[in-house]
């Protein structure tokens, strides 16, 4: 059939390949809204152990238990539906997943010690509202960061250029 | 006039939907794919009962608490010939220059 494919058709049909798999790639990314709901579950957990007592300890723990489950469970059913190619993400994807919890705790804790040596009153807090920053910042970024590393390496990325 | 990849149980509509879909993941369930294409089950099945045959799929059903569930995979003979595949769709595109190129 290939000698009666014209270059147009090969090239709408390439066309199917890339959209359909860029399709797969957005419908199984982790939604932004996921980094938000991380990054303020622990500022609920910090307000509740900067206030002190017990009523607030539990209120920050259960609002933590709660955000963190939740958001984390949602993903978890969308990640029920399929399961991304690993090789689509590269050494580069996996640093960069890495990179975002690591700046975030690299950022928050030393904020949080030297809140509490300044002598604020809410150090934890100060310190887990510089991560729900960087997370609601950093979300999107590393979001978009992997979804163009998937597109690159997915099949027939290179149109034009046989392999 | 193109080399020997080009897979015509591969290239038909459908089936280049769905395995250019299954080529992106380590597998899919059953009504992933057949919501992403907007299929009926019975269109569906019988698709990837074609492509099960030539020995490009796996169909694995199991169960996630009391509900039934089937998961589909791409394995690697599939692998292999949808890239040969798209591979043979390339250089019939690069054969004729970039004015064919869709925008991506």
């Amino acid at each position: 059939m290939s000698d009666n494919l014209r270059p147009d058709e090969a090239a709408r049909a390439l066309d199917e390949v890339r959209q359909r798999q860029a399709n797969v790639i957005e419908a199984t990314m982790i939604p932004a809204w996921f980094y938000g709901a991380v990054g303020a579950s622990n500022v609920a957990l910090a307000v509740g152990l900067d206030v002190g007592g017990t009523v607030a300890v539990a209120t920050g723990a259960v609002l933590f238990g709660l955000g963190i489950a939740g958001s984390v469970g949602w993903v978890t059913i969308g990640a029920q539906r399929a399961q991304l190619r690993n090789d689509l993400l590269g050494p580069l994807g996996i640093l960069a997943i890495v990179a975002l919890p690591a700046l975030v705790v690299g950022v928050s804790v030393p904020v949080g010690f030297a809140a509490e040596a300044a002598g604020w009153r809410y150090p934890a807090t100060a310190g887990t509202l510089v991560g729900l920053v960087l997370m609601l910042v950093g979300g999107p970024v590393l979001n978009r960061l992997l979804r163009r590393i998937m597109l690159a390496n997915r099949t027939g990325s290179r149109l034009g250029a046989p392999r | 006039m193109s080399g020997s990849g080009f897979n015509d149980l591969i290239h038909a509509p459908t089936r280049l939907s769905i395995v250019s879909l299954l080529a992106a993941t380590e597998w899919s369930d059953f009504k992933f794919i057949r919501d992403s294409l907007g299929m009926s089950d019975s269109a569906l099945s019988k698709q990837l009962t074609t492509l099960e045959e030539a020995g490009y799929v796996e169909i694995r059903k199991g169960f996630v608490g009391k509900r039934p569930r089937t998961s589909v995979r791409l394995n690697q003979t599939g692998r292999t010939a949808f890239e040969q595949h798209v591979a043979a769709l390339q250089e019939i595109v690069a054969r004729a220059g970039a004015s064919v190129i869709p925008g991506r």
